[in-house]
Parts: C-alpha cells; sequence; structure tokens
C-alpha cells in the first residue's frame, strides 16, 4: 500500500507548527525568568541597555540583507558600509541605528528609562521581524539574512537579539509613573507647540503615505517592508514620547486650546494635496478613509456612546449613496431626476436617519447581542433587496455606474485643480469636501457627547435599568443613537456615491459592516480622532501592503482577535471609557492573570481590578 | 486540637477597594467557629476567598497545614471544604436529586447514594419531593437542600454563608439544630451570620469583622456578653 | 401537491443540517452567553476536512466503498473540528472570560474571518467552490403522491435520521451524565458549579469540543449531500443555525432542532410561495430572525429570563 499522499503535507504542518509552538513557549519562559530576576534589581538597568544599545548599533552597521534577489539588492545601500562609509547608512538601518542610540543614551538622561527602554525595545524587535522576515519569505530563504557575498550577514538577527535585550533592560524594577508636565503654558507658546506638533504630524503621514514610492511615482517591490520598517520607528518614537510624558501634555495641550488645535489640524489635513502624498491615488484613498471614518463616527455614536452593538451599519451608507445615485440624474437611476448636490446629501441623510430609527426600534425590546444578531439581519436584508433591485432602485447586480461627479458653480469636483502655477491632483475637491464634513460631523460628535443626550447615552450604555429609573427615556434615547448616527452613514454615503460613481449592492457587505465596528474599536470606542485614525489604517495599511493583499481580511480577523485580547480600549481611548474598559466586572480575579509576575503598566491595574 | 484553617493577615481587593483588610482567624478541628458582622464587612468575600472564588492580595490561607490560597476553586473542594454560599445559590431549574449529585460531584465512590439518604433522612422534605425541580422550594427547604448539597462532598470544613438570611424565627432554629447536629458528627464548621446572637450562641469561638477587619475575637459566650459586640450587633445600648 | 411536498421534504433536510449546527450555538451561549460567531466557520472548515481526507487519506481502492470512506471522512472532520473548536475556546475567549460582552463577540467575529480566509487561501482551489465526492450513493427513494413523486435522495433520508437521534442521544447525555449536569451547572451558575467541584475550564471546552463535533457531522453529510462547497457557506449556515438555536429558545436541545427545522422549511418554502422568488429566501429567514428576538426573545422552548433573587 502507498502511502496516501496527504500524510507528507499534514506532518509538515504539525512540525511547523511544533516548532513555531515550541520556540513562542521558551520566549515566553526566558522573557518571564528574566523578569523575575530583574525585578528588584534597578541597577541593572544600565549594562543590559547599554549592551543591547551597542549590538543594535553594531547590527546597523554590519552587512544587512545583501541578498539580490528579482532586481534590485534590497535595501539599495547593504553593503559593508561599516568600512567604507559608516555614515551612510539609510533607511530602515538608520532607524536601527539611532534607536540603538537612544537606548544607549536613555539610562544616563533624567527620563523614565524603562519606559523608553520598553519602547525602543519593542520598535528595535518590529523592524528586526519585518526586515528579517521579508528578505526570508521573498525567495531569499535563510541565505538571504545570514550571509551574504560570502560576508556574514546576520543584521536581522542582530536587530532581534538587541531588540531583546533593550526591552529586557526595561524590566529591571517596576515601570516609572508618567511625567507629568503642566499644560499651563503661556497662550502664544501653546499655540506654538501645537503648530509645530501638527505640522510635524502632517509630515510623518505624507511620509509615510510616500514611503517606498520612487521619484516616479511608481510604487517599488519594496514598499511594504519600508512602511513597516517606518511605522516600527515612528511606533518606538512615539513610544518614547509618551514615556517622556511629551504626549500626555500635548493632548492636556490641546484640549485645552481645543477650537484651536481643530482649527490647526484642519488646515493641516487640508495641506495633505500640496504634500508629497497629494497624487490622483492617495487622493481616492483619502476621500475613501473620509466617508468611513465619518460613518465610522456615526457608528461610534450607537457603539461607542449608546454601547449597542451594530453589526449591519454599512446599509446606513448603502441607502445614502442609493440616494443620492438615484438624484443624480444618472442614466441607469429609477428617477432622472438631478438635484443639487447640497439637497442630496440633506434626502440622504434624512432617508438613512428613518431607516436608523426603524432599525433602532428593536432595541426598545432587545438587548445586547441579540440586538446585534437582529442588526445584522436588516444589513442582510438591505444587502438583498438592494442585489435584487427593490422598487427599480439599486440597479440590481448591474449596479448603478456612470453617476455624474458633484458639479458646483460649473466646477467639476472629479477635475484636476490648478491654484496658481500648483496643480493639485484630480479628487482634491473631494477631498478637500470630506475633510470638511469629517471636521463637521467631528464637531457634532463632540458636542453631542458632552450634551444632556450624551450623558444619556453613556447612563444607557452603563446600566440600561438604572438609567430608566433615572427618568431617562431610555427608548427614545437609544432610537436617537441609531438615527442621528444613521444619518452620518447617510450624508457620508451620498458623497460616495458621487465619489466612485458605481453604486453596487455588493459594496455593501458584512464584512464592511465589519470593517466600520473595527476602525471603531481599534481607535478606541466613543472616542473621535480614534475612529478616524482607525478608518485611517483600516484602509491604508492594505494599500501599502499590497504583497499581502490577499490575506487582507485574514489580518483583519486576527487584529480583532489580538486588539481584543491586549487593548482592548484601542489606540487612543476615549478618557472615561478608558477607566471603565479597565475595570469592568469587579467579581473576583481570573486565575491567569494574577499569576503574571510583572504586568506592564496598563495591564497591572487591570489585572488587579478584575 | 489542632487548627484546621488557618488564615492569616488576609487582604482581598476588587480593583483598588480592599474589601478584605488584614483578616486572621483560626477554626480548629470539630468547632463551630463564628464570624459576625454588619452588612459589607468583608466577611462574604472572606469566605468566596477562602473557597478559591477569589484570590487575596496578600495573607495566607492554610488548610489542614497547607497553604489553599492559589488553588482553583474545584481543587479546594476535593480538599475538603465546601461553601454553601449566601443566598442558597441552588440550581434552580434541576431536580433536588440532581442539586445533590450535583454536591457529590467530586467524589467516585460509591457511598454516594447512601449520603443522599442520609440527607432525606435529616430533611424528610427533600426525599418526598426529590424529583421536584429546587427553585419551586420555599426559602427553608431550599436552605435545607443547599446545606445537603454542600454536605454531600464529605467535607471536613463546612462554611455556611448567612444559613438564616430571610427564614422565619422557627425555620432559622431548625437550620441552627442541624448546624449543631453536623458538629456532633464531627464536621467543623465556619458559619457567617448577621443574626450575631443565634451563631455566638452556637460557636465555640466567634470573630468579630469591622470594616475589613478582625476587631474582636473570643469563645462564643464571652463575646455575647461583651458589651461592645452588644451594642453593635445585638441592638442594645 | 407533489411539488410542494418535494419542496417541504428539501426543507426538512436543511432543517436538519441547521440543526445540527443549531445544536453548538445553543450549548454554548447557553454555558457561557458568547455567540460564538465562527461556530459557523467550524461547520464549513470540516466540511474541508472531509473532503481533504477523502482526496488525501484515503487509498485508490476504497474511494468508493462507502462502508469505508463515509467513516474515514467523518473521524478527518470531526478531528478538525474539535480541534479547532477547543484551540479557539482556549485562545480566544478563555482570556476574554471576565471582559465586558462586547469583547469576546468582536472576538468571534475576528476568529470566523481569519478561519474562512485561512481555508480561502490555503485550501487548493478554494477561492471559488471545490467538489466534495458523493461518498454515499444508494438508491433515491421514490414516494408516489397525488399528482406526482417525491423523490428522497438517501443522504437526504440519512441526514434526517442523523440530526434527530443525534439531538436524542446528545438530550440524554446532557440530561442523565456527570458531564452533562456539570454543563447545566455551570450554565445557570458558574461560581456555585465551581463551588460543588466542577472545573468550568473542562467544562467549557468540553461543550465548545461537542458542538465541533456535532457541526462537523454536520459538515460531513452537508457534503456528501450537496457535493459542493465554498468559504461563504460557514456566515449563511452560522446565520442560520443561530436564528434556529433562538427560535427554539437558546439552551434547548429540543428546541434548536425544532428551530431548524422551522428555519429550513421557511426558507425553502418562503422561497417558493412568498413575493419575490427563490432570491429573498433569506430574507424571510431574517425577517423571522428579527420577529422571534422582538416578540418572544426566550423562544418558543426557552425559559423567559429571570432576575435572580
Amino acid at each position: 500500500m502507498t502511502i496516501p499522499p496527504g500524510w507528507p503535507i499534514l506532518g509538515l504542518g504539525l512540525l511547523y507548527i511544533a516548532i513555531a509552538v515550541a520556540v513562542v513557549l521558551a520566549l515566553r519562559l526566558l522573557w518571564q525568568r528574566s523578569a523575575k530576576a530583574l525585578a528588584d534589581k534597578p541597577g541593572m538597568l544600565r549594562p543590559i541597555a547599554i549592551a543591547g544599545g551597542v549590538l543594535a548599533v553594531l547590527a546597523a552597521l554590519l552587512p544587512w540583507v545583501t541578498f539580490r534577489f528579482n532586481d534590485g539588492p534590497y535595501p539599495d545601500l547593504a553593503t559593508l558600509q561599516f568600512f567604507d562609509e559608516p555614515w551612510g547608512v539609510t533607511g530602515f538601518r538608520l532607524f536601527v541605528l539611532l534607536l540603538g542610540v537612544v537606548a544607549i543614551a536613555a539610562p544616563f538622561l533624567p527620563v523614565p528609562a524603562r519606559r523608553v527602554e520598553r519602547a525602543i525595545g519593542l520598535g528595535l524587535i518590529a523592524l528586526g521581524l519585518v526586515n528579517t522576515i521579508f528578505p526570508l519569505i521573498s525567495g531569499g530563504g535563510f541565505g538571504a539574512i545570514t550571509a551574504a557575498d560570502g560576508a556574514f550577514a546576520f543584521g536581522g538577527v542582530a536587530t532581534l537579539v538587541a531588540g531583546w535585550v533593550v526591552a529586557t533592560s526595561a524590566k529591571a524594577g517596576p515601570l516609572e509613573p508618567l511625567p507629568h508636565w503642566n499644560p499651563k503654558v503661556p497662550r502664544l507658546l501653546a499655540y506654538a507647540v501645537l503648530v509645530v506638533s501638527y505640522v510635524v504630524l502632517l509630515l510623518v503621514v505624507a511620509w509615510m503615505l510616500d514611503a517606498g514610492t520612487d521619484p516616479d511615482g511608481n510604487t517599488n517591490t519594496y514598499a511594504g517592508p519600508i512602511f513597516l520598517s517606518l511605522l516600527s520607528f515612528l511606533g518606538a518614537a512615539l513610544g518614547a514620547l509618551h514615556a517622556f510624558g511629551f504626549l500626555g501634555w500635548l493632548t492636556a495641550l490641546s484640549e485645552r486650546h481645543r477650537v484651536f488645535s481643530i482649527g490647526v489640524l484642519v488646515v493641516c489635513a487640508l495641506a495633505l494635496p500640496f504634500t508629497d502624498a497629494g497624487t490622483d491615488y492617495w487622493m481616492t484613498i483619502a476621500v475613501n478613509v473620509g466617508v468611513y471614518a465619518a460613518t465610522a463616527i456615526g457608528l461610534n455614536i450607537v457603539v461607542g456612546l449608546a454601547g449597542l452593538l451594530d453589526l449591519g451599519y454599512i446599509a446606513f451608507l448603502g441607502i445614502g449613496a442609493y440616494i443620492a445615485a438615484n438624484f443624480s440624474g444618472a442614466a441607469a437611476s429609477a428617477l432622472h431626476v438631478e438635484l443639487p448636490f447640497v439637497l442630496v446629501a440633506v434626502i440622504a441623510a434624512i432617508v438613512a436617519g428613518i431607516f436608523g430609527a426603524i432599525v433602532g426600534s428593536p432595541t426598545l425590546r432587545v438587548r445586547g447581542d441579540y440586538l446585534a444578531i437582529v442588526t445584522l439581519a436588516f444589513g442582510e436584508i438591505f444587502r438583498k433587496a438592494a442585489q435584487f433591485n427593490i422598487g427599480g432602485m439599486t440597479g440590481g447586480a448591474n449596479a448603478i455606474p456612470n453617476i455624474p461627479p458633484i458639479n458646483w458653480f460649473g466646477r467639476d469636483f472629479s477635475a484636476p485643480l490648478t491654484i496658481g502655477s500648483v496643480r493639485l491632483p484630480s479628487g482634491v475637491l473631494y477631498y478637500v469636501l470630506i475633510m470638511v464634513l469629517v471636521a463637521l460631523v467631528m464637531v457634532i460628535f463632540a458636542n453631542l457627547k458632552n450634551s444632556r443626550i450624551g450623558r444619556a447615552w453613556i447612563a444607557v450604555r452603563e446600566d440600561e435599568d438604572a438609567a430608566r429609573a433615572m427618568g431617562i427615556k431610555t427608548g427614545q434615547v437609544k432610537i436617537l443613537a441609531f438615527l442621528i448616527g444613521a444619518m452620518l452613514a447617510g450624508l457620508a454615503g451620498a458623497v460616495f456615491a458621487h465619489k466612485t460613481s458605481t453604486v453596487a449592492y455588493n459594496s455593501f457587505q458584512f464584512i464592511e459592516s465589519v470593517t466600520l465596528l473595527a476602525a471603531v474599536i481599534l481607535g478606541g470606542m466613543g472616542s473621535i480622532p480614534g475612529a478616524v485614525l482607525g478608518a485611517a489604517l483600516l484602509l491604508v495599511l492594505p494599500e501599502k501592503l499590497r504583497d499581502l493583499q490577499d490575506w487582507r481580511l485574514f489580518f483583519f480577523g486576527l487584529a480583532l482577535v489580538v486588539i481584543m485580547r491586549f487593548r482592548p480600549q484601542g489606540l487612543m481611548p476615549d478618557r472615561h471609557r478608558r477607566a471603565e474598559l479597565a475595570d469592568e466586572g469587579a467579581d473576583g480575579v481570573p486565575i491567569e492573570e494574577l499569576n503574571v509576575p510583572d504586568a506592564p503598566d496598563g495591564s497591572t491595574a487591570q489585572a488587579v481590578a478584575r | 486540637m489542632t487548627a484546621l484553617l488557618e488564615v492569616q493577615n488576609l487582604t482581598v481587593a476588587y480593583g483598588a477597594i480592599e474589601a478584605v483588610r488584614d483578616v486572621s482567624f483560626t477554626v480548629d478541628e470539630g468547632q463551630i467557629v463564628s464570624l459576625i458582622g454588619s452588612n459589607g464587612a468583608g466577611k462574604t468575600t472572606t469566605l468566596r476567598t477562602i473557597s478559591g472564588l477569589l484570590r487575596p492580595k496578600s495573607g495566607k490561607i492554610l488548610f489542614a497545614g497547607e497553604s489553599i490560597d492559589s488553588l482553583e476553586a474545584h481543587v479546594i473542594l476535593q480538599r475538603g471544604i465546601a461553601h454553601c454560599p449566601e443566598g442558597r445559590r441552588l440550581f434552580g431549574r434541576m431536580t433536588v436529586e440532581e442539586n445533590l449529585q450535583l454536591g457529590a460531584y467530586v467524589r467516585r465512590d460509591t457511598g454516594v447514594e447512601a449520603d443522599m439518604n442520609r440527607v432525606y433522612e435529616l430533611f424528610p422534605v427533600l426525599g418526598e419531593r426529590r424529583h421536584n425541580k429546587a427553585g419551586l422550594f420555599s426559602g427553608g427547604e431550599q436552605q435545607m437542600l443547599a446545606i445537603g448539597r454542600a454536605m454531600m462532598s464529605r467535607p471536613r470544613l463546612l462554611m455556611l454563608d448567612e444559613p438564616s438570611m430571610g427564614l422565619s424565627p422557627i425555620m432559622t432554629q431548625r437550620i441552627f439544630d442541624t448546624i449543631r447536629e453536623l458538629q456532633s458528627q464531627g464536621t467543623t464548621i465556619l458559619l457567617v451570620e448577621q443574626n450575631a446572637l443565634a451563631a455566638l450562641a452556637l460557636s465555640d469561638h466567634g470573630y468579630v469583622i469591622d470594616l475589613g477587619r478582625t476587631s474582636l475575637d473570643g469563645p462564643g459566650h464571652e463575646l455575647l456578653a461583651d458589651e461592645r459586640v452588644r451594642a453593635a450587633y445585638l441592638g442594645e445600648n | 401537491m407533489a411539488t410542494l411536498l418535494q419542496q417541504l421534504a428539501s426543507g426538512l433536510v436543511l432543517g436538519a443540517l441547521i440543526a445540527l449546527i443549531a445544536l453548538g450555538y445553543t450549548m454554548v451561549y447557553g454555558i457561557i452567553q458568547l455567540i460564538n460567531f465562527a461556530h459557523g466557520e467550524v461547520f464549513m472548515v470540516s466540511i474541508f476536512a472531509a473532503a481533504a481526507t477523502y482526496k488525501w487519506f484515503i487509498p485508490e481502492s476504497w474511494e468508493n466503498t462507502w462502508q469505508i470512506a463515509l467513516p474515514c471522512m467523518l473521524v478527518g472532520a470531526v478531528l478538525v473540528a474539535v480541534v479547532l473548536a477547543v484551540l479557539m475556546e482556549r485562545f480566544a475567549y478563555r482570556p476574554l472570560r471576565n471582559a465586558p460582552r462586547l469583547a469576546p463577540l468582536i472576538t468571534a467575529l475576528g476568529v470566523s474571518q481569519m478561519l474562512k480566509e485561512i481555508v480561502r487561501l490555503n485550501y487548493p482551489d478554494a477561492k471559488s467552490a471545490i467538489n466534495v465526492p458523493r461518498a454515499f450513493i444508494d438508491e433515491p427513494i421514490i414516494i408516489t403522491v397525488p399528482g406526482g413523486t417525491v423523490v428522497l435522495q438517501a443522504t437526504s433520508v440519512l441526514l434526517i435520521a442523523v440530526s434527530i437521534v443525534g439531538a436524542v442521544i446528545l438530550q440524554l447525555y446532557v440530561s442523565r451524565s456527570r458531564m452533562g449536569r456539570a454543563m447545566r451547572a455551570t450554565a445557570q451558575d458558574p461560581d456555585t458549579a465551581k463551588l460543588m467541584g466542577v472545573n468550568p475550564n473542562r467544562t467549557i471546552v468540553f461543550t465548545f469540543a461537542l458542538g465541533g463535533l456535532l457541526a462537523a457531522v454536520a459538515g460531513v453529510l452537508y457534503g456528501i449531500h450537496l457535493n459542493t462547497v465554498d468559504t461563504e457557506v460557514g456566515f449563511l449556515y452560522g446565520i442560520f443555525a443561530f436564528t434556529a438555536a433562538v427560535l427554539g429558545g437558546v439552551g434547548s436541545i429540543k428546541g434548536a432542532v425544532i428551530g431548524g427545522f422551522i428555519i429550513g422549511v421557511v426558507k425553502t418554502l418562503g422561497g417558493q410561495l412568498l413575493p419575490g422568488g427563490t432570491g429573498y429566501d433569506v430574507v424571510w429567514v431574517f425577517i423571522l430572525l428579527i420577529l422571534v428576538l422582538v416578540f418572544r426573545p426566550q423562544g418558543l422552548f426557552g425559559e423567559p429570563e429571570r432576575v435572580r433573587a
């Protein structure tokens, strides 16, 4: 009898899994041991951090990945630069060098060194992983990371080890408290700091978007790893700034001068087309980000404020889009009427709002998980209705194509724009429109949140029965959340219809609702900038990581799982919400949590709180 | 007499709030020991920590000389501590018999049937309605079932949390008689009560827990005579 | 008349499938109040596992002997589904057991997305539908009724029989066995169950495994009955099964089965008899789901939620 062909596949798969599990377990053990050994030896910080930092500097100067694959070397200047051109280190190796230097310097500076080292260590690990794995899987094999052109090239491995060592040094003693900087500074100084910070933010965003683009504007083969390297570096830098107390201060400053900082932020956002990222391509993406961000903020009212999980939210965007398509004068629309866009947008918002109230009405009787299922069902019903061209309004499987662009004062929104001698990319007007819309939505959200109705939503989220007992009309309040949230989504849908020019039912699948939810969660439930950041990340990352395009949805799922496990409060948590997520359900401490010897800052509080 | 249960400097916290602070007491083999104190004093938290439902923030719990404060609840039961929780917490949708079988969940021996019959002898009303759902019984009957269920694991130490809660005086008397009988059969008992008078009268030793700390202790009859106890818990001035 | 009966029959077959999946939902929800969105994907993966077993693990000489092929497929599918369900519980849901309610639900969405993508990207040709071999072939049963005949595939009969027998066995197991008691106790009151010496983790993992097993049985039957599968079936059947579980009353085994049959029939007959045609059959199921959740959230056989005294 011959061996069935399935066995070798199975065997190999199991072997890989076993190796991966063994490595992870070994690392975890090592980590726990070293953490335990170092817990009460703050003096060990310096030697370990310096050792790691030196190793990182060496790693940066090592010949890195000199393996040549495809048509070019990766990166383009990967030679024995230490000897012939020590200052010629560029790209990700420059990042490694910088982080290494900071790692060495931090213990000698009056900063919370352990926090800084932790950020740097994690950044180094990320850099090492990205630049080791990429050559490995893009055809280089192990040869690509170990030896090159006859010389040893353990740069990637060395960086990983360096990152590990630096991160370990942070375990020498508990993390320091975050330094608190007084935000009460002279107004002018505050304004200056805010302007500079936001301009830097704008430049960094443009840099990130542009990363991996050749001078001729084409995306190069290494765009993915180049972008991820930059992201790792920026992550480490932000972590260090945070440890320094700067980010907290900046947040406090912008909250003290809210109107001013929103103004600067809007101006900076509008300046994006003038940067390197001002291409047709990025404008399209940015408009999509804006559409999703506005919708995500709407969803944030429902989920983040009122605590009602909606799994069919994309339907409201779809309703707005179909309404706009039907009033656009497109040949395939049912109405053949053309109304001015502003009017159309208002109609779209109102109709979507009405549907929002309808979808929200079961909340009078249904709670929690069941509500999620009801909204999912509504979302699917909408999609089916659109697919089968209900009332002749959706074009069914043929969609509604050829929706004309928005036209104001004879200006076609999809055309490029020339201001003076500067030629701005096509789609820039849509970009301006959606940015204004997002700003408007943010303001609406912020005002709602701090209003009577906002407090009512939060009360409903926290304890519906108690809210009712306190005289809040919970039914009305919940339906209102759906109504307003859906209106924002409908508004965004109207822009979406004109920008994409085709509205098709398969743009509104379940997965899109999950994307919106993911944007809200990733950013932080109830947090305004969080929803925008979440939408931006979820739409920009896949663009930058074309190599992983196929795996987009997989990473999406993975991200949801990982966030819920390790950072349920999201990247930019709402201040109040942060406290809540940390101490929900205060009956009994799960055993696993307490056995962790010394969890990093936030999670210790969490563990004890639980 | 040896200490069966020793609680040393126990502190338990819900988040930043310490519900139990530095509580220490000892239960000797064969005794009835009661913890008394006002509402919210941390008595229930103490019991829940001993039985492994909560984790102490600091302090030690020794049972028969071994540390049990890092064990999980189901292991602690196997070591011989049964906990009859506050509010009885019967499985209301299950029958009397199923509740008793669950009490004997960890036992693999053949004596379960016999023990069940003993419970029915002790509380005939349970035997008569053994196939009825537990949720349909009166408060006193439910308490009987809860105690019977806890006894089914053949514990060395039985912890009772407010067994008299919500019961009529007659029924309370009945339950306290049962507790004494269980003691005479060799079970050590740790009793938590708001009904301080009845509890102390029954106890070999009592501890007063006040605002999360043990503030007083002594033999039951001495505490009963103590002015401070009488003033604070027995409603006398 | 004959057409109607034929439709009814296929509705019942669909219902039997849904019932088997719904049992997993109902048990898991009953014990940890989690809508395990990924359960539908476990069903989907098990169909692929059955197909893979047939394709790669059964020697050619036995491929046409269903007495061997079918059990082999079942073993393959069950192994994969159970391992998957257990891993899922251990690594995705258990760490979140004390987290706010939304967290595990969102995690379940994530897990389900991951499973779908793993299969779609790694199983050969799974980006579109793949074939599942017809491992069980037997004479169809033809019943003469007034106005024509009703044809029942052998697999249809098998499906209905397995789901009913399976549910009966499960019901007996849960009500009579020691583990069944532990499951019910944990579902009713986890803390008190612990005080009885029930190991909650083991009980919950067992529940997931049991759900996985039933999903795998459904998966194999789906495969040999329809002979084709794509990665989307998990989501759709997951929703159907969840609807069935809710309709019957979450936590009730009898309810899940009857709910399953009702959903199957509603979908099939709704597509035939109600306006809109077969395209709208799913819509009727969703409308039924909404109506049930709004007007009778405890389902047909569930007990109304009680506030603990």
